[in-house]
């Protein structure tokens, strides 16, 4: 999967959390640029994704992540090394 | 009737839906959450469901990981607040913490803790007419001495075991505390499933985001089987239901019952059905079949577990199951939201939950072995007690079904069974379906008009004997494919057509195939220019149900022969065409 898949397929799930169907992501984005996207709706929106794309994130990660184009990379970096094995 | 399914909860779903929650104004309970752990998520689908369930309530979140602070402060706002329910949901992994930062022995602090529990339900009890909703604990996933963890106090989940059992011995002595069983939950769905020790570190979120709406059905039915009536009567259907088959075609050796392949499950269902009329809950039996032929298993077969003694209201016959369930309802004299339905038939459940929506209609998994997980899944016998009246209750309710009460049918049949979109197809039997065609001929004990066994070999030569039409019919509906349900055989006897063989699936009765196919048959008599179409019916001991078929459509007697076979005859001038709701189909 390439970043830019992983990007349209995140962007699906952002759409579903934040009930925003025409919300387009960008790296830049952070939380603070969403509205609603409160702690509550960032658990949901992790737990949204590591379903979607079949991962786990750590806890770190969880608290960790400075904006959109950060967490793609992980996403990114997770299905990589899951398809190298 | 709930509108959602309890064994499909998805959090996401329910989590969109929380907008939609409206503040209730006359709440029926105010609930309190004490917890040791984060509860907005718990709160918000905990109202989402008493929405669905249409059941106001007020629901308040004490301050986070306050349990002790709001039940030993007398001025805190747990007191104010008056609340109908408390629940209080403490954490394995707040136990954990507390296991592990201890100073004293492990037996001292298992104590401890059994103590400071005990202090707060007599706190509560003291000062609040509340009802206590109690958790119990996961049991965790520490695995620190292997084998010998079951042996030692000091291992934390043989800790966390003996903390849980004391929770529910106390629970027997105090009416108002109940359990919210996590362990049995988290046991069930798996508690490397139902832990996730990321979310805790990150937000102290009890467990995985799954099975937050699993815990809020937990405290639901806690709280919702204090309040509203519960389930009091189980409506069973017979054949494919608590036994394998059909026991009037397959006879009472030839159904699937006992100790081999899914006769097991049968018997095992069977055990279940028996445990919940222990438990106060009123049997009935509501069967298309003749009341004699249904009767057999439970007089006859060795491996039956329901005895005819445990069968409040016994119902056997040809009419539709929500008239039925109609006479047993009144007899009972209960609610139709009282009443549990169980059938394997679609068509039966669809029909029950269209005429008497209130009627509690739960999917039967088409596997017999998982019916009691399924069954037990809906938790659909909620209880907040267990008496002694309970117990005889199916005695003081045993009545004797009468017949007549019957009459009381409803109108609008029709309108349901144009909804099934039925499709039919009759046709001239063909070499693709003989063998089809030959085992419902071998198998048709009931609607069997003249039982004679036509086997394959000779159902071929049917087909090329002069002036013989032998039919087969198929049948679907938006439910579902019933295959080839019915056979007829006609043949031209000099002026006259001969019904010489009609066989038909019961579980397609009154859908108005019979009067499809009759409607056909007059059809077939008049291109042929016939003047009458004569009828016979061999009785046998399985098709008394088929004895008066002719007379209801307007034939007469003609002859009764000696070997009691009754010929019936109609001028085909004189049938009047029958009103069917089904759509013809190549």
């Amino acid at each position: 999967m390439t970043r830019e898949e992983v990007q349209i397929q995140l962007t699906e799930i952002f759409r579903k959390v934040f009930k925003k169907p025409d919300l387009v992501l960008s790296d830049e984005l952070t939380a603070k640029d969403v509205k609603g996207w409160d702690s509550l709706n960032h658990i949901n929106l992790i737990v949204a994704t590591e379903k979607s794309f079949k991962i786990k994130f750590t806890t770190k990660e969880i608290q960790g992540l400075p904006n959109v184009g950060k967490l793609i990379d992980v996403i990114h970096a997770k299905i990589t090394s899951i398809a190298q094995k | 009737m709930l509108e959602y399914e309890l064994d499909k909860l998805d959090y996401f779903e329910l989590f969109s839906l929380r907008e939609e929650v409206e503040a209730s104004k006359k709440p029926k309970s105010k609930i309190l959450l004490l917890a040791d752990c984060s509860t907005q998520q718990l709160a918000i689908i905990l109202r989402v469901l008493f929405q669905l369930n249409h059941y106001e309530v007020d629901i308040k979140e004490a301050g986070f990981d306050s349990i002790e602070l709001e039940v030993f402060d007398h001025s805190s706002e747990l007191y104010s607040y008056k609340p109908d329910f408390i629940i209080i949901f403490m954490t394995v992994q707040r136990l954990r913490d507390r296991f592990y930062n201890s100073t004293s022995s492990k037996s001292n602090q298992l104590e401890n803790e059994k103590e400071k529990i005990k202090q707060i339900w007599e706190t509560l009890s003291e000062r609040l007419d509340s009802k206590i909703v109690q958790s119990n604990f996961s049991l965790p996933v520490e695995n620190l001495f292997g084998t010998f963890e079951t042996k030692t106090t000091e291992s934390f989940i043989n800790y966390v075991r003996q903390l849980n059992h004391f929770i529910i011995s106390e629970s027997s002595n105090r009416d108002n505390l109940t359990i919210l069983d996590i362990d049995k939950l988290s046991g069930y769905v798996g508690r490397k499933n139902y832990l996730d020790e990321t979310l805790w570190y990150h937000s102290k979120t009890p467990c995985a985001l799954d099975f937050i709406p699993y815990v809020s059905q937990l405290i639901i039915d806690s709280i919702i089987s204090h309040k509203v009536r519960s389930v009091k009567c189980v409506v069973l259907d017979l054949d494919n239901t608590l036994w394998g088959g059909v026991i009037g075609d397959d006879g009472v050796d030839g159904i699937a019952l006992g100790h081999l392949g899914d006769g097991e499950a049968f018997v095992d269902f069977q055990h279940f059905i028996l445990e919940l009329k222990k438990r106060g809950i009123i049997l009935a039996v509501c069967s298309k079949n003749e009341e004699s032929n249904a009767k057999i298993p439970f007089l006859e077969h060795p491996e039956m577990v329901l005895k005819l003694d445990d069968i409040a209201i016994f119902v056997a016959n040809w009419d539709n199951k929500a008239d039925n369930i109609k006479v047993i309802k009144e007899s009972l004299n209960i609610g139709y939201d009282s009443i549990v339905f169980l059938d394997d038939n679609p068509y039966e459940r669809n029909l029950v939950r269209k005429f008497l929506p209130d009627v509690i209609v739960p999917e039967l998994p088409e596997d017999p072995a998982l019916y009691v997980r399924h069954i037990s899944e809906l938790n659909l016998f909620e209880t907040s007690s267990y008496t002694d009246e309970d117990k005889t209750r199916s005695e003081m309710y045993k009545v004797e079904f009468e017949r007549q009460k019957l009459q009381k049918k409803y109108s609008n049949l029709e309108d349901y069974l144009v909804s099934l979109e039925m499709k039919i197809t009759l046709k001239k039997f063909d070499e693709f379906n003989l063998p089809r065609i030959a085992q419902l001929i071998q198998r048709s004990n009931q609607f069997n008009l003249t039982t004679k066994r036509y086997g394959e070999v000779e159902c071929k030569a049917l087909l090329e004997e002069n002036g013989t039409f032998p039919l087969y019919c198929k049948l679907k509906d938006k439910y579902g494919d019933y295959g080839l349900i019915s056979v007829v055989v006609l043949k031209k006897i000099d002026s006259s057509l001969f019904i010489d063989e009609w066989i038909m699936s019961c579980r397609v009765l009154s859908r108005g195939v019979e009067q499809f196919i009759m409607n056909h048959v007059f059809d077939i008599a008049k291109d042929l220019n016939i003047e009458s179409v004569l009828g016979l019916y061999s009785p046998t001991s399985k098709n008394a149900m088929v004895k008066d078929f002719f007379l209801k459509f307007g034939f007469v007697e003609k002859n009764v022969f000696e070997n009691k076979d009754v010929e019936y005859i109609i001028s085909t001038k004189e049938y009047i065409k029958k009103l069917v709701y089904l759509n013809e189909e190549d």
